[in-house]
Order: C-alpha cells, then structure tokens, then sequence
C-alpha cells in the first residue's frame, strides 16, 4: 500500500491505512463522485501535487479521532471518572463534529 | 633474597627486580644442580608463601606471575654462560621494554644453555599449571619477543609459542634438546588443547554420531510377482501407493474428473486384465464371474467411489462382512482390498502388489489379493466378496462421509485401474455423489449472510479508528463508549462526504482531489498558518507515509514525490 523509495524493498507497515476502507464508505455515500487514483502524476505547476487523497483522507480521520479522545477525556476527568463512560463520548462529539464541520 | 615485600608492593616485576639486585651475581654454572635446584625450590617456597600471605592482590595470574618470575630469577642464577648476554640482563631489558601489565610470557624462547636442569624447571613450571611452556631461558633473539608476546592470551601465546618454535629453529643445536623437550611438550600441551574436541563429540553423545541408514530388506519375491503383474497388465499404469499418499483426502471432484478417462476401456479389456491378473488360480473362476460380476459392476459402479470411503471410515452402515468394520487405515492397500470386496464386476488387479486396487470380483481371489496385499498391510478380515448389491445401499449412506476421506491418489489410481466403462448413468451417479458430500461437507451458515458482508468490513474498518481512539484516549473506557464512538465515526465520514463533493464541485470537477482534502482540514482548523500540513503529517502518520506526502529532494535534483 505504501510505496517505497526503495523499490526492491518490501516494507510491513504496522498502522495501515485502510484506504480500501475509505473509498468503499466514500463510495456508498456519494456514489456518483469520483476519487482520483493514486500514483504519480506528471501535470507540473499544480501547487497541490503528490498527495494522496486517501492519505490525507486517513490524515484527518486520526486528527479527528484524536480530538475526540482528548475532549473525552477531558469530560471523564472533569467528571472524576476513572473510565470513560458514554455520555462523555457523546457530549465531547458533539463539541468535536460541530467543529470539523467545515 | 628473602625479602618480604609488604603485599601491597609485592608484584611479580617488584620482586624480580629484587632478586635481580640482591641475587649472588656469580652464577654457578657447572654445579648448579644441587644448590641452583636448592635455590630454585627455595626461591620458589618462599615465593609461595609469600604469595599465600599475600593475598588478595595476588590474582592467579600475577601466581603464575610470581612462579614465572621466580623461576626466571632461578634461571638467571643457574643459567648463563654468555657473559655479555646473561640471562640475567637479558631479564633485566625484559622488565624495561615489557609492558607492566602482562608479563605473561609464551615462553617458547629457548634457552642459550641447553643445561638439562633448565628443563626441570620449565617442566616444573608447566606443572605449576600455567599450559604455556615455561621457557626460562632467553636468547638474544628472543628478547624482543617476550614483549611481543606478553599481551598475548594463552591461545596467542600458544600459536606464538608455535612460531616462536619456528623462529627458533635457528638455533644452534645446543638448543636442540631443550627445544625438543620444550616442543614436545608444547606439542603435547597443544594438542592436548587441539585434539580434545574432535574426541568427545562421539562419546559425549552418541547420538549424534551418524548411523548407517537403515534398510529394510528388499522383499524379492513380491517384487518380482508385481513385475510379472505388471508386465502382463501394460496398458494400465499402476501408481504405487507411497506413503505420502495414503493419507485419505477429501477429493471428490479428482474423482468425477477421471472417470471419464475410464470410460473408454472396454469389458473386454477387464477380462484380458482379469486374466492376467495376480490371482491365476481364481482367473479362469474370475472370468467365468467378471460377465455376471460386469453387469454388476455395471450397476453399482458408483460404489468404487463408496469403496474408497469405506476403506477409511469403518462404518456400521451394513457393509457385507467382507468390508467388515475396518478401522481407518491410511495404507492403501486396505481400500484396494475394500474395493475388491465390493464385488466390482470387473476384476482388475493392480499389478502393483502393494496396491493394486484389485477388482476381484471372487470372493477367492479377493482374498487373495487381499492377503497378497495385506503382507504388508493390516492384517482385516475381508470376508468373502460377496454381492456388492447390499453393499450399494449401505454405500450410499456411508458415502457422504467416507467420500471427504478417500484418498486422491487412490482414486486416481482406481480410475486407471477400472476398466470398465463407466456408464453414463454412472457417471451421472458418480457426479451426483460428489456434489452431494459437499453440501454435506460445507456446514450450512445460515442467517446472517446478507447484512454479513456489508457489516464486517464497514465494522471492521471502523473499529480500525476505535482503536486509535482508544490509544489516544489513554484510559479505560467502556464498550457502550465504543460503541458510540463508531457511530461519531459514521456521522464524521457522512460529513466529510459531504464536504468534499461541495469542494468538488465548488471546483467544477466530479473527481476528488488531495487538494479537497487539505481544504477541508484548513477548514476544520486542523492546518492554520502556524500548523501546517506537513506538521500534521509527521505527528501523526506512520514515518513510511511520509516519504508519501512530504517532498523531499534527493540527488540529482530529484523530488518525491513529484511536484
């Protein structure tokens, strides 16, 4: 999945990501939309080239995982918990999908 | 010469030195033997003792030390004819140029004076422990080489010693004895240290040494009965049943798939097999019955394919007496014998004796085959072949399990071997067998196979996620706060669907691209002025993606990922 400078070599990545994952929900959500293939792309002067989308995709998804984590924990320690418990969960989701909103 | 040096002081060189300067200078050479032996012992009782006193500081080595010194200084004084390069100068260049720590000597330096009492000493020298040859002696020569030597350890010393051996062999001849009895014993303490691991291997452990592979004796006379039967039943290729094979298998379709090349043999060609088959006494019996055993044959030819199931489940399912309740035997003998007992119309013998799935349809000849073949098998009781008609019935109900267990080769090896032709119907029949054990085989998963695809995968991807949130949460959490945490996921993805069809087409294009994804978390407040993307990338991805989003330049001017 993820290449490799080195194209002899054949790394094992531990934390992939699942891009498979992420086109097939892109896809039964917006199945008329388009993801654009990976792969080297020879069109120069585009200021954005060489990402990928299902990485950034994936990018996101941790940062947004990430926040969450943080904002629930934060309500379980507000609340003096020693797990975090549903409701901090939902209360720090709301906050956290309220601002990626974009 | 008895100085008690305080042990704090007391090293090796210390005390050499003393004895250096306090020793009689006059060295008697002839007489030496009684008082240069008194002095030795004495130098060296006293030198023990006062290693005994000393005794911390003294290490084994500094002993070995201490003994080689002292029997150097005993050296000095019984030793040393050359006036301009006595011993005793020559230890004394020694002590300066040699290093400090390790005077540890591979004393292969021969002796100017070949004096016999020198080899006393050096033997008693060896015996004080140390395997490196004392040689007390040193030649004008060698005075250089003690100092290369010293560092050494005791291997170094010992193949130094080997060259030093070498190197001395330029010696004048007086130093022939000595250096025999030196190399000598050198020799004999290195291959002591030399000879010792090729020895114990074997007598340390036995088990290890190689054996002669064992061979079982080679059974002339069922070899050449199988050459005779085989040469008399060319056309049919009769594979032996190796080991490996026996192992029954669940082969349906091998089975279905070579029946067909069965199908154009020909009775005829079952008599002429059955003719020259092993069992010459039952042939003319055998093909007398192969017609009626034909016709048979010919009705329940789908029992071969039960045959071999049966050969390998002992089933209670009313199997004549002759497949008797056979314990599962992975020798295919057995399921040959199983197939003769089945009463096959045709009689064909494998020629092969271990295997020959002979179809004997004499209940005689069966047996005989059977018991041919059973030589090397299990001893079964295969009662006569009888009809094979009660056995269809009990074949059938037995077939779905025994058919996941026979074996594929001996299939193969059946469908060689059965001439008869396999009838359409049979063919049909044998089709319809294998389909029906797997179904049986497969357990049927009933339920959950619509929603199970669309679910685990989706489950699956998303629990890929709750894990992440788990780490970062860093605490205990509950699996209803999992739970809801793959439902923010669903809600969060919908949104960023959602989104990036808006930059899409806010773009005017129907594809995705990376750039919509970077809008999107500039939006979300993930990428600001201060943070920017490549931060986030190397907080938070796997180094390997990396290489993937970040640029970088390489020689030759050479950036990648391209831009």
């Amino acid at each position: 999945m993820a290449l490799s400078t080195t194209v002899s070599q054949r790394k094992q990545i531990k934390r992939k990501a699942p891009r498979g994952f992420l086109k097939r929900v892109f896809k039964r959500q917006k199945p008329q939309l388009r993801l654009e293939k990976s792969g080297d792309l020879l069109v120069r002067f585009h200021p954005f080239l060489g990402w990928e989308w299902g990485m950034e995709v994936h990018l996101s998804c941790l940062l947004f995982v990430h926040r969450l984590a943080e904002e629930s924990r934060t309500n379980a320690c507000e609340n003096k918990c020693g797990v975090i418990n549903k409701e901090h969960v939902l209360a720090a989701a709301k906050v956290i999908l309220k601002k990626s909103r974009g | 010469m008895a100085d008690h040096d305080p042990d704090s002081d007391s090293t090796p060189r210390t005390l050499l030195r003393r004895v250096l300067d306090t020793a009689d200078p006059r060295t008697p050479r002839r007489p030496r033997s009684a008082r240069a032996g008194a002095q030795r012992r004495a130098l060296l009782e006293t030198a023990s003792s006062r290693r005994s006193s000393s005794q911390t500081k003294m290490t084994t080595r500094r002993h070995s030390h201490g003994a080689r010194s002292i029997s150097r200084s005993a050296y000095v004084q019984a030793s040393g004819h050359l006036k301009e390069q006595t011993p005793r100068t020559l230890l004394k260049n020694i002590l300066l140029t040699a290093p400090e720590s390790s005077i540890l000597m591979p004393k292969s330096v021969v002796k100017p004076v070949p004096a016999p009492q020198v080899v006393q000493p050096s033997r008693r020298e060896s015996s004080l422990g140390s395997l490196e040859l004392q040689l007390p002696e040193l030649e004008p020569p060698t005075t250089l080489a003690p100092g290369l030597l010293a560092p050494g350890r005791r291997k170094q010393r010992l193949r130094l010693s080997m060259f030093q051996q070498g190197v001395d062999q330029g010696l004048p001849l007086s130093q022939e004895p000595q250096r025999n009895a030196d190399a000598s014993s050198l020799t004999s303490s290195l291959n002591l240290t030399f000879a010792t691991p090729l020895q114990p291997q074997s007598v340390q452990r036995p088990g290890l040494a190689r054996r002669p592979p064992a061979r079982r004796a080679v059974d002339v006379g069922a070899f050449l009965q199988d050459l005779r039967d085989t040469s008399l039943a060319p056309p049919n290729i009769v594979l032996e049943d190796t080991q490996p094979f026996s192992q029954p298998t669940v082969g349906c379709s091998p089975r279905v798939y070579r029946s067909p090349p069965c199908m154009p043999h020909t009775g005829a060609e079952d008599t002429e097999l059955a003719a020259g088959c092993k069992k010459r006494s039952s042939g003319p019996g055998m093909q007398t019955n192969s017609p009626e055993k034909l016709a048979q044959f010919l009705a329940g030819e789908a029992e071969e394919v039960d045959a071999f199931a049966l050969d390998f489940l002992s089933t209670s399912s009313g199997v004549s007496g002759e497949d008797g309740v056979e314990p599962l035997q992975d020798g295919v003998e057995e399921a040959e014998k199983r197939m003769e007992e089945e009463g096959v119309s045709v009689s064909e013998m494998e020629a092969t004796g271990a295997q020959g799935p002979s179809r004997a349809e004499e209940p005689e000849g069966h047996t005989e085959v059977t018991e041919a073949e059973e030589s090397q098998g299990t001893a079964e009781a295969k009662g006569p072949g009888a009809s094979s008609g009660d056995e269809d019935a009990s074949d059938r109900a037995a077939r779905p399990e025994l058919v996941s267990s026979t074996p594929e080769s001996l299939q193969a090896r059946r469908h060689h071997q059965f001439l008869e032709p396999d009838p359409p119907p049979g063919a049909a029949v044998l089709s319809s067998e294998p389909a029906e054990p797997l179904l049986v085989r497969r357990p049927p998963r009933p339920g959950t196979t619509g929603p199970r695809p669309q679910q685990d995968p989706h489950k699956a991807g998303l629990s890929h996620y709750v894990k992440f949130f788990s780490f970062y949460a860093k605490m205990p959490m509950e699996r209803k706060a999992l739970e809801m945490v793959e439902k923010c996921l669903d809600k969060y993805f919908q949104h960023l669907c959602d989104d990036l069809e808006v930059f899409a087409a806010h773009a005017g294009r129907k594809t995705v691209k990376p750039e919509d994804v970077e809008l999107l978390m500039r939006r979300q407040g993930l990428v600001t002025d201060q943070v920017s993307l490549h931060v986030l990338v190397e907080r938070y991805l796997p180094l390997e993606y990396r290489q993937l989003l970040i640029p970088c330049a390489s020689s030759g001017n050479s950036v990648f990922p391209a831009q």
